[in-house]
C-alpha cells in the first residue's frame, strides 16, 4: 500500500525532497531577518531607549509617575531642571535667574524667546502662575497638589519675572518641587483651550522635543522641536518602549534594539564582568527604600519587645546577598546616602541576632516562639527577600508564613478604606519610592497618615513635630539632625527594619552619552551622541 | 443544518453572558484597589473616590453588571479613564496584534505540521517517520515560553538575524514580518507537533478505507489519493483542534508578548488584572471571549456540515 519512496505522477515525493523542501520553507521565514535590519538596525539619529511604564496622563498636572515625567521633562520646560551628574544638584532651564529672597519668597525672570509650538506664542509669567496655580486649584485633583502644599501664588512682575509666594517656608521646594513633576510650565492659553486639562496628547510643547507619536502600550516617539531655540536636541527622534520586564530589555539591548535601559540587579555583576559589545554597565544609587513594617496595633505585635525580637531575627546581609545579588547596600532609614538627613547607622545591627531575639520574645511570653504572617509583593527579588528573612527569623523561633499579592491585592492591604484586611496584617515587605529630599520620604509615616500610607501605625508626636520643623528648616545642618532623629525614632518604635535603598545599574552603547540623575534615572532632553 | 446553526448560535450568546458575569463577580471577589495601584501614593481620598465613581465601583454589583451588557449590547465597552480612550479601540488595537501573531503561528504550524503528518502516514513505520514522531513530541513538551527564550537568546542575542522587541515600525511591512518570526516560531513550534501527530493518526485511519483502497485499485495517481480524497477527511480533528486551540493560543500568546515585549491582548488582560483596570479587563476579556466562542462554533459548523451525525448530537 505505502512504500518508502513513492512515487506520484506529478510530485515525487522522498524522504530527501521532502527535507530539501522543509530547509527551504525555513530559509524563505529566516530570509528577511539577514543582513536586512531596518529598523533595529543602529542609527545614531534615532536613541531607543526603554521605560518601566506606558504614559498615561502627558498633563504635567495630573502626571504622577516617573515615566510620565521622563517624557514631560523633554517636551516641556521647568524653571529649573536637575543636573546630570552624580550629585543631586539643579540648573537654570527655562528661568535666566531665580533667587530665594526670603523665606517665603522665590523671584525668578523667564529667558525671553522661549517658545510654544502649534502657534501658541512665547512663554511668559503668566504660564509660570497658571502652571503652578492650577495644581493647588481643587478642581484639578492634581496628585502631585502636596509638591506645591505651601504656593498661595505666584504673583506676575512684568512679562518675563514674577514672585512665587509661599504661606510658609518649605525647603524641599529646591529638590522635589520645581525641578521634578511640579515645576513643568504649560501654555495657559493651550491648556485652557483644551478644557483646562489634557491627557493622552498635550497641545503644545515647548521643549527640545515634541511628541511626535503615541502607540499606547508599543512606544512613544519624540522629535526635534523645530521651534526650539535652546541648545540644540542630541538626536532626531526618541524612541521610548514601554517594557516592564528588566530582563526582556536587556536582551532587546543586546539584541540591539535599545541604546539605554535599567537593567536588574540579578545580572549586574555578569553583564559588569563581560559587557556586551560596545556598551557600558554602570551603577547608581537608589532612592527607593525596601523595609520591613510591623503593625503595631495588631495584637501579636503590640509588645514593643516583639518588634524589636524581629528586628534582630532579621539578617540584612543574607538578604542583600541573596535577592539583591550584592548589589545593593543596606539601608540606615529612609534616606539614602548622599542626601541631608542620611544616617550613618542604625540602632539594630545589621547582622542578626537570634540570641536577643530569643531573649525578648522570652521576656514577651513567648518562649517557644511566635507564628506571624509576612505580606509580600509578588516580584522575584521580594520573594527572594521574603523566604531569607522567612528562614533566617526560623532561626530565632519566629515561624513565618509568607502570603503572595499582585500589585493590585498588596496595595491595599493596610489602607483602611478598603475593609478590614489592615487588622489581620502582620508584618509586611514593603518598597516606597523617594525623591531628593528626606521631606518626600518623611511624609508617609506621619499619623495623619496611619491607615492610608503609614501601614505599621507609627504615632509618634516628636516625629509629627519634627517633621513639621524640617519642612521650614533653612539651615542644612539642623535639617539634617531633624531626619535623623526621625528615622530613630521610627526604629526605635520597633516597627521597622530598614533593609535597602536597592540600586539603579544601566547599561547603554558606548555610541551615546546619557544623562542621568545621580540615582541613575534618565533626562532625556540632554541624552546626546557620543 | 439551520436549525444547528441557530442552536449553536444560542448557545455561544449563553456562554458569552455567563462568562461576563462570572468574570465581573471574581474581579470583585479578588482584594485590591485599583484607585492605589493606578494613582499611586500622591492619590487623594477625592481623586479616589472620583476613580470610583468613574469606573462605576460605587454602584451594586448586580447593577454593574446590566450596565455593562447593556452597554455591550449597543456596542460600547466603556472607556479608560486614563487614556480617556474607549476601550473598544485599545481592545481592537491590540487584538490586531495578537490576531496577526496567532495566525501566523498557526499558519506555519498548519504548513509544516500537515505535511509531516502525511509524510509520516505515507511512510510509517519507517525511520523518518520515527524521527517525525520523535521531533513532534519533542516540541510538544517544551512550553512555548521556552522556545520564545532560547530563539530570542540564539536568533536575535547571539546571532543578531532577528529583532528581539517590539511589533515593528507600523505601516513597514517587512520589518513587521522581521518582528513576528520569532514570537510566531515559539507560540507554533508546539502546534507544529500537535497538528503533525494528529494528521498521522487520521491519515492513518482514512488511508485504510475502502473509498481509498477503491481509488488505488482505480489507478489514481498517489498524491491525488493522499491530498485529494485521505487528506479532506483525515483534517477534521485538526479543524475541531484549531476551533478549541484559539485559547490556548491567545494564553501562549501571553507569554510571547512578555517576552518578546509586544503590544497584543494577551498582555492588555495581564496589565489590566494586575493594575485592577476593571473596564479594560471586561473589555479585552469579552472581545477574547467571543473570539473563543466565534471559533468554536465555526469550526463545530463546519464539522457539523462534512459530518451529519455531529448535527444530532447537539
Amino acid at each position: 500500500m505505502s512504500t518508502p519512496n513513492m512515487q506520484f505522477s506529478k510530485i515525487r515525493l522522498s524522504r530527501r525532497s521532502f527535507l530539501k523542501a522543509s530547509a527551504a520553507s525555513a530559509g524563505w521565514l529566516m530570509l528577511p531577518g539577514l543582513g536586512m535590519h531596518p529598523s533595529w538596525a543602529q542609527d545614531i539619529r534615532i536613541l531607543r531607549v526603554r521605560d518601566y511604564g506606558d504614559p498615561q496622563s502627558l498633563d504635567p498636572g495630573i502626571a504622577s509617575n516617573l515615566y510620565e515625567e521622563n517624557v514631560n521633562a523633554a517636551v516641556h520646560n521647568k524653571l529649573i531642571a536637575y543636573k546630570p551628574g552624580t550629585k543631586w544638584a539643579w540648573q537654570l532651564e527655562a528661568a535666566q535667574s531665580i533667587e530665594q529672597t526670603d523665606p517665603t519668597h522665590i523671584k525668578f525672570v523667564l529667558k525671553p524667546g522661549i517658545t510654544f509650538t502649534n502657534g501658541f506664542g512665547e512663554m511668559t509669567a503668566e504660564d509660570v502662575k497658571f502652571s503652578y496655580e492650577r495644581i493647588i486649584d481643587p478642581e484639578l485633583k492634581s496628585p502631585i497638589k502636596g509638591d506645591w502644599a505651601t504656593l498661595e501664588s505666584v504673583d506676575v512682575t512684568d512679562k518675563y519675572s514674577g514672585v512665587i509666594v509661599l504661606s510658609k517656608p518649605f525647603q524641599a521646594l529646591w529638590m522635589t518641587t520645581l525641578p521634578y513633576m511640579g515645576g513643568n510650565i504649560v501654555s495657559k492659553k493651550a491648556t485652557l483651550a483644551a478644557g483646562g486639562k489634557f491627557s493622552a496628547m498635550p497641545p503644545c510643547f515647548s521643549g527640545p522635543y515634541v511628541i511626535k507619536e503615541r502607540e499606547p502600550k508599543q512606544r512613544t516617539i519624540l522629535a526635534r522641536n523645530p521651534e526650539w531655540k535652546g541648545e540644540p536636541a542630541g538626536f532626531d527622534e526618541i524612541h521610548i518602549f514601554p517594557i516592564d520586564d528588566e530582563k526582556t530589555a536587556e536582551m532587546g539591548f543586546e539584541a540591539g534594539d535599545l541604546d539605554y535601559t535599567r537593567i536588574s540587579m540579578s545580572s549586574y555583576k555578569n553583564l559588569k564582568k563581560k559587557p556586551p559589545e560596545n556598551s557600558v554597565v554602570e551603577k547608581y544609587p537608589s532612592l527607593y527604600y525596601v523595609w520591613l513594617g510591623m503593625n503595631m496595633e495588631h495584637p501579636k505585635l503590640s509588645d514593643e519587645r516583639v518588634r524589636r525580637a524581629v528586628q534582630y531575627a532579621v539578617d540584612i546581609p543574607s538578604i542583600l546577598e541573596a535577592a539583591y545579588d550584592g548589589v545593593a547596600d543596606p539601608a540606615t532609614g529612609f534616606v539614602p546616602p548622599g542626601l541631608v538627613g542620611h544616617r550613618p547607622d542604625t540602632l539594630v545591627p545589621f547582622k542578626a541576632d537570634f540570641a536577643k531575639a530569643k531573649q525578648l520574645l522570652t521576656e514577651a511570653g513567648y518562649p517557644d516562639g511566635i507564628d506571624l504572617d509576612l505580606e509580600v509583593r509578588n516580584k522575584a527579588v521580594y520573594i527572594a527577600a521574603g523566604q531569607v528573612i522567612q528562614a533566617v527569623a526560623a532561626q530565632a523561633g519566629i515561624r513565618m508564613t509568607m502570603n503572595l499579592h499582585d500589585s493590585g491585592s498588596f496595595w491595599s492591604l493596610g489602607d483602611e478604606s478598603k475593609g478590614d484586611r489592615w487588622k489581620k496584617l502582620q508584618l509586611v515587605l514593603n518598597r516606597f519610592s523617594s525623591a531628593p529630599d528626606p521631606h518626600y520620604a518623611a511624609q508617609w509615616f506621619t499619623k495623619e497618615q496611619v491607615g492610608v500610607w503609614n501601614w505599621e501605625r507609627f504615632k509618634n508626636p516628636e516625629y509629627n513635630q519634627l517633621y513639621e520643623k524640617a519642612l521650614a528648616e533653612a539651615d542644612k545642618d539642623k535639617r539634617d539632625q531633624m531626619y535623623r532623629r526621625m528615622q530613630e525614632l521610627m526604629e526605635a518604635s520597633g516597627a521597622y527594619r530598614f533593609i535597602t535603598h536597592e540600586a539603579v545599574p544601566v547599561i547603554y552603547t558606548n555610541r551615546i552619552v546619557p544623562a542621568l540623575r545621580p540615582d541613575g534615572m534618565p533626562l532625556l532632553r540632554y541624552f546626546t551622541t557620543a | 443544518m439551520l436549525f444547528y446553526l441557530l442552536k449553536r448560535i444560542g448557545l455561544a450568546v449563553v456562554i458569552v453572558v455567563v462568562a461576563v458575569v462570572l468574570l465581573y463577580s471574581m474581579i470583585h471577589i479578588v482584594p485590591g484597589d485599583p484607585a492605589s495601584v493606578i494613582l499611586g501614593p500622591r492619590a487623594t481620598p477625592e481623586m479616589k473616590q472620583e476613580l470610583y465613581e468613574l469606573m462605576g465601583l460605587d454602584r451594586p454589583f448586580v447593577v454593574q453588571v446590566v450596565s455593562f451588557l447593556g452597554k455591550v449590547a449597543r456596542g460600547d465597552l466603556g472607556m479608560d479613564f486614563f487614556s480617556q480612550r474607549p476601550v473598544a479601540q485599545i481592545v481592537f488595537k491590540q487584538l490586531d496584534e495578537t490576531l496577526v501573531l496567532v495566525l501566523a503561528s498557526i499558519g506555519w504550524a498548519m504548513l509544516l505540521g500537515i505535511p509531516l503528518g502525511c509524510y509520516s502516514a505515507v511512510f510509517r513505520n519507517t525511520f523518518s517517520d520515527k524521527l517525525v514522531g520523535f521531533f513532534s513530541i519533542g516540541v510538544i513538551a517544551v512550553p512555548s515560553f521556552v522556545v520564545a527564550l532560547y530563539s530570542l537568546l540564539l536568533f536575535a542575542v547571539t546571532l543578531k538575524w532577528l529583532p528581539a522587541i517590539g511589533a515593528g515600525e507600523p505601516g513597514q511591512y517587512l520589518d513587521q514580518l522581521q518582528h513576528l518570526i520569532l514570537p510566531a516560531f515559539a507560540i507554533g513550534l508546539g502546534w507544529v507537533g500537535y497538528i503533525a501527530r494528529l494528521v498521522r493518526a487520521s491519515m492513518l485511519e482514512v488511508l485504510n478505507e475502502n473509498h481509498i483502497r477503491r481509488a488505488r485499485a482505480f489507478g489514481l495517481p498517489e498524491h491525488m489519493i493522499v491530498f485529494q480524497y485521505a487528506l479532506k477527511l483525515a483534517i477534521l480533528p485538526t479543524i475541531t483542534l484549531l476551533g478549541t486551540g484559539i485559547g490556548r493560543l491567545i494564553s501562549s500568546a501571553v507569554f510571547a508578548e512578555i517576552v518578546f515585549a509586544r503590544p497584543g491582548i494577551g498582555k492588555l488582560i495581564f496589565d489590566s488584572v494586575v493594575s485592577r483596570n476593571y473596564p479594560l479587563v471586561m473589555g479585552a476579556v469579552l472581545v477574547s471571549t467571543v473570539l473563543f466562542v466565534l471559533s468554536t462554533t465555526i469550526s463545530d459548523s463546519v464539522n457539523a456540515m462534512l459530518d451529519p451525525r455531529v448535527r444530532e448530537r447537539l
